[in-house]
């Protein structure tokens, strides 16, 4: 199917296109002109309604990896209620955008929050969000900087539990699980070292964010801490024999960035979960790479409403 | 005599004119591939942040300018369009239609308290841990915003070259 998206010359033979695979008449509803982010929206609710049929069928321990899975979208939705709070905007408007996936009943009051400790005992005590706020209690109120140090420290201590739910449950879910978060927890800690680089976030609180279910835990992450430039992360990767080769085909001819680098590392995991039976890891799997699949098209339809035709292959193809 | 001499002037002043136009072009081709880029750019970080994560819910209905256009006289009368950070302090510039002799120091004030806070980095919309296309892609329209500046000047002496030069070209 990918193969041909590149010759439309509108979205709106995207949208003919799709019809043809498994997504079929998903943007019927949606009026012209069919935006990017129209796509995305209804491709999100596709998924949920498939990952709803998986979970209304399922029965403990899955109902338990199902709900695992949901957190990291509350935990998107949280930080989307916050930062629109931040910038006035309506409950209403931004309840709208936020992720199928992640919904959850308490969601319009996140926004009355005005510190962490709030946040934890009028609104999310009560959700499966609350085990992961023990180390992000505070009393400070909620500006850009306190809020994205409350996403990541949300992110590592839900990874961290996820991790430990997997490993405790054993079998060949743990064998495909913990490879897998092992690197989402690595990948984490690469990414936010990159991205803090020239900001005002201190050495001291990026070591704080860094998830400890990984390879990188300790001596890497102590190592990365210190990091001041890409070099230097680079350094501490080639300390690690999965970490190397990614880092080697950061840049080269086909300008590959770090992120894009993982994105594929991530796919080749997920792919190979499916040749193991009788395990949970398919689920996870199948839904990070239809997620993978969804950027992809909104990347190829980005790049025909910005007639980018010679940008559209740099997508991860999924084979 | 005065005849050529009017002729050697017209003459400079449809090469300026010229030279003016190339100018331009060359500019609004340099405009046109920074504001692809920055666009190129926000599809990128849509990519690695989320499509929801990069867009009108991240920035608010009201915004404070940071940057704003600021006119002044050229020497040749005519207008100059320079953009600038709103709220820098601008050297004076002291045209050739300033009879008045100025004043080196000016009476002593008192400082005036700052009354606005420095402006924020419109960066921090979408996290303090931003991916660095998203800082390619305000980067590339910073540059945009310098080159609509110079576009904006550019046009102001080729209109006033057109109108010059040419009935006088007629004649």
């Amino acid at each position: 199917m990918k193969s041909n998206l590149h010759i439309l010359p509108s979205t709106t033979d995207l949208k003919i296109h799709l019809q043809t695979t498994d997504y079929g008449n998903f943007l019927n509803n949606q009026t012209n002109p069919l935006t990017v982010s129209k796509i995305d929206t209804e491709m999100r609710q596709k998924l949920c309604r498939e990952f709803d049929y998986f979970r209304n069928h399922s029965l403990e321990p899955l109902s338990t990896f199902f709900t695992y899975m949901t957190c990291s979208y509350m935990i998107d939705n949280v930080i989307l209620l916050m930062n629109g709070a931040l910038q006035k905007k309506s409950v209403k408007e931004i309840l709208v955008k936020c992720h199928p996936l992640g919904r959850f009943t308490e969601m319009e009051a996140v926004n009355i929050a005005e510190t962490t400790s709030d946040l934890f005992n009028a609104v999310l005590v009560e959700t499966p969000l609350a085990p992961f706020f023990q180390d992000c209690m505070s009393e400070n109120t909620l500006d850009e900087l306190n809020i994205e140090l409350l996403r990541n420290k949300l992110y590592k201590s839900y990874l961290e539990a996820f991790y430990k739910f997997c490993k405790n449950h054993g079998d060949v879910t743990a064998e495909i699980m913990c490879p897998i978060l092992e690197f989402e927890a690595d990948r984490r800690a690469f990414i936010i070292t990159l991205n803090s680089f020239g900001t005002e976030l201190s050495k001291e609180d990026r070591e704080t964010l860094y998830p400890t279910c990984g390879k990188l835990y300790p001596e890497g992450l102590r190592l990365l801490a210190q990091a001041e430039d890409f070099d230097q992360m680079k350094r501490v990767a080639e300390h690690y024999g999965v970490y190397k080769p990614l880092f080697d085909a950061v840049g080269g001819s086909g300008g590959k960035t770090l992120e894009d680098v993982f994105y594929e590392r991530e796919v080749q995991m997920n792919v190979l979960a499916f040749n193991r039976q009788f395990h949970y890891g398919v689920f996870y799997a199948y839904v990070k790479l239809k997620e993978q699949e969804m950027r992809n098209i909104v990347w190829i339809a980005e790049c025909i409403s910005q007639r980018h035709r010679t940008k559209i292959n740099s997508y991860i193809p999924i084979l | 005599m005065a005849a050529r001499d009017v002729r050697t002037e017209l003459d400079s002043l449809i090469l300026q004119l010229l030279a003016d136009l190339e100018e331009l072009e060359a500019k609004r081709a340099a405009l046109n591939g920074r504001v692809e880029e920055g666009w190129l750019s926000l599809a990128q970080a849509r990519y690695a942040m989320g499509v929801k994560s990069v867009g009108p819910l991240q920035y608010a209905s009201r915004m404070e300018p940071q940057v704003c256009v600021c006119a002044s006289e050229a020497p040749d009368g005519l207008q100059n369009l320079r953009v600038v950070r709103a709220g820098a302090q601008i050297p004076e510039e002291v045209g050739p239609r300033e009879a008045a002799l100025r004043r080196r120091k000016g009476p002593t004030k008192t400082p005036e308290p700052e009354s606005t806070t420095a402006p924020q980095d419109p960066l921090n919309w979408f996290g303090i841990l931003v991916p660095h296309s998203l800082r390619q892609a305000q980067a590339s329209f910073r540059d945009g915003l310098q080159l609509a500046g110079d576009i904006a000047t550019l046009q102001i002496r080729i209109s006033w070259g057109q109108r010059i030069c040419f009935p006088n070209f007629l004649q």
